[in-house]
């Protein structure tokens, strides 16, 4: 390559500036381009370094840094986490949420004087004792709780005290605003924040772990009127406890749950069991007359009894050591639209013996009513039913006694009866309303359209004429159901009087419930506490107050579209034309 | 020529170390800023929490009842107050008011 290294001899050259350069060749060259490559090696494998480093600087310093500063971690402040989701209704409103609230510790080994500090303690935490607070604050222990849950005030208040050993927890703790409003359904939990009951039992696991607050299918301010209304029937006829549901007849959903006497879940632990007792979703109940809604569709479903048919109901029907009665008695030949509208229960242990046991064992087992109802909730009661099944059993259970189910069975059957016979699951939490749940057609069409026409009849003309709203088109059913007494038998001064309503008939959209456990008839009526005296009137308000709440507009009763959905033509004329013959 | 290049690299390190310095200090600053704004965002976050549950106590349906009983002449609507367009007599079509108006 070179011609002067061939020669051995140092060459001397002038380069373009006339600087003289000089070149060894020969010996010496190989070391130095040895040192020189491998200079060049390590140079490079350094280069590589520094420019992974800067790389993976920019990375982290512009390119990871970017998104991450406006997320709030709470190990930043130290703070506890409050972690349980809020609960909600279908609006919103907070139910269940959980603050961070102060609680109050002592450390018993740096309390200088346990008697002067509890004494100094009690001014600002009255109901404590000052001897009890002494005796935690004298112990050996290093950590006892002196008070859990203070409110701000008082947290400063002893701050400003300065005894020394109290410190502060910061801790979760679950605040119910709406109070007893919904305390049955939203439930309530313990001080270590697990759920005890209702909703907050039931979703535990997932009130822990969810962000999201949980909206329940509950309108607040539907539930305050049911609440109220239920309250004040409950009040006026002295009665023992009250229920109250608001049920969607189309979702399954429950918009108002009411149990009386309640209780505040914020002091869950005070209230009595009786007021803790959920009776609309744990209780179970002889409904009475109100299953004669379910009587009469079998027996329209099986085509056992039609519009037109009719029944003896001139005598009391005698069984063993029972006798079936009539208490609204008309005593004589009754038409199937008049057994129901007079609640007659010879009429309808008449009907029931013509479907017979099987049928109706079936039809309440596919009603849902041999099993606890489908609603999310640890509180649901298990139906009694009997067992054996005998005809007896068949006839009482034509007129709802002998069979015990909770009112919620009872609003979903009816919502069942009245929506086009579909039965959809109960629904404690807010369905998205673009993804319905499966329903099961369980009655045809014809015969829900028949039994609308019912219970329009029993509004317009029979015993629950004082449930009637102008304008919504209410249509329902009494029960008056005896309880069962001490020994087994039937008393008949305590009863269980209860309306259940459906709006607007034509086409209904919610069922409501009423029942009053153990109403005492007043001067207002007349001694009677019925179901069509004490629930009617509140059924009649409830939808009154509530239906503009639930989107539904009055109708126009005398409109011809209506009368032809609901009037029952000829067969009630006829009956009665062919009566006069008897 | 190594001097040079010596007094050059010197120069650059030590602008290079107090740019260094500068920058954590201001790293250092403005991250116990930002620890603060997260504490303040998270006291915030429980004062709205509280707020919020106080707004719906302050809502409950009994107390707003009895306060407008108290202090509003509100009263519950009647069923006969509540209509739709449907319900409203037939409109006197347009060009018939037209008409109305000229003469």
């Amino acid at each position: 390559m070179i011609p002067e290294a061939q020669t051995g001899i140092p060459a001397r050259q002038i380069d373009e500036a006339g600087n003289p350069t000089l070149r060894i060749v020969g010996g010496p060259k190989r070391p130095i381009e040895v040192g020189r490559s491998r200079l060049l090696v390590a140079g490079a494998f350094f280069a590589v370094a520094f420019a992974l480093i800067a790389v993976r600087l920019v990375d982290v310093a512009v390119l990871q840094g970017l998104g991450d500063p406006s997320v709030v971690r709470e190990s930043v402040s130290g703070a506890i986490k409050t972690g349980r989701a809020d609960i909600v209704d279908r609006n919103g409103v907070l139910l269940a949420t959980s603050l961070a609230v102060p609680s109050l510790y002592a450390d018993p080994e740096d309390v200088i004087d346990p008697e002067e500090s509890a004494r100094r303690l009690v001014t600002v935490l009255h109901h404590l004792d000052p001897a009890e607070v002494a005796a935690k604050l004298r112990s050996k222990k290093r950590f006892v709780w002196i008070q859990r849950g203070l409110t701000p005030r008082q947290q400063y208040q002893i701050n400003a005290l300065g005894i020394p050993g109290l410190h502060f927890q910061r801790e979760e703790r679950r605040v119910y605003p709406q109070g007893d409003l919904a305390a049955h359904v939203v439930g309530f939990s313990g001080d270590d924040a697990t759920g005890l009951a209702g909703i907050e039992k039931q979703f535990d696991a997932a009130l822990r772990d969810g962000a999201k607050p949980l909206a329940l299918s509950m309108d607040i301010r539907v539930q305050h009127i049911l609440r109220e209304e239920v309250s004040r029937q409950m009040q006026a006829f002295e009665g023992i406890g009250g229920v109250g549901v608001v049920l969607n007849a189309n979702t399954g959903e429950v918009v108002a749950m009411v149990s009386l006497p309640d209780f505040d879940p914020n002091l869950a632990g005070n209230a009595p069991d009786d007021a803790r007792f959920n009776r609309a979703s744990l209780g179970v109940y002889e409904m009475g007359s109100t299953f004669k809604i379910f009587n009469t569709a079998l027996a329209l479903e099986a085509g056992t009894a039609t519009m037109t048919s009719g029944y003896d109901a001139t005598k009391p029907i005698q069984i063993a050591r029972f006798t079936i009665n009539d208490f609204h008695g008309q005593r004589r030949w009754l038409s199937v639209p008049e057994i129901f509208q007079y609640s007659s229960n010879i009429g309808s242990v008449k009907m029931a013996l013509d479907f017979g046991t099987e049928a109706q064992r079936d039809f309440m087992d596919k009603l849902g009513f041999l099993k606890p109802v489908a609603a999310e909730l640890p509180e649901l009661g298990a139906p009694m039913a009997p067992k054996p099944w005998r005809k007896i059993n068949t006839m009482t259970i034509a007129f709802g006694h002998g069979i015990a189910v909770s009112p919620l069975h009872l609003a979903s059957g009816v919502a069942t009866v009245v929506n086009g016979g579909i039965q959809w699951p109960l629904t404690l939490v807010k369905r998205d309303p673009e993804q319905r749940a499966v329903g099961q057609q369980i009655l045809s069409r014809k015969t829900s359209a028949q039994m609308r026409k019912l219970l329009r009849l029993v509004v317009e003309g029979g015993t629950g004429g004082k449930a009637a709203a102008p304008g919504y088109l209410v249509g329902g059913k009494t029960g008056t159901a005896e309880k069962p007494g001490k020994r087994g038998s039937y008393a008949s001064k305590s009863l269980l009087s209860s309306f259940v309503a459906a709006f607007p008939m034509h086409d209904p959209q919610y069922v409501v419930l009423v029942m009053i456990d153990e109403p005492k008839g007043n001067k207002e009526s007349h001694g009677y506490a019925t179901g069509g005296w004490v629930a009617a009137p509140a059924i009649r308000r409830i939808i009154t107050r509530s239906a503009p709440l639930l989107g539904i507009h009055p109708f126009d009763e005398e409109s011809p579209e209506i009368r032809q959905v609901l009037d029952i033509q000829s067969p009630l004329e006829k009956g009665r034309k062919r009566l006069a013959s008897f | 020529m190594i001097r040079r290049s010596m007094v050059l690299w010197t120069i650059l390190a030590s602008l290079f170390a107090v740019a260094m310095f500068l920058i954590k200090h201001e790293v250092q600053i403005r991250e116990a800023r930002l620890d603060a704004l997260h504490r303040d965002i998270l006291a915030s976050q429980e004062a709205i929490q509280v707020l919020r549950a106080e707004w719906s106590y302050l809502n409950q349906p009994v107390r707003i009842e009895s306060l407008i009983r108290r202090y509003m002449e509100l009263r519950p609507t009647d069923t006969a107050q509540l209509g739709g367009y449907d319900a409203l007599p037939m409109r006197v079509s347009d060009a018939s008011a037209k008409t109305e108006v000229e003469q």
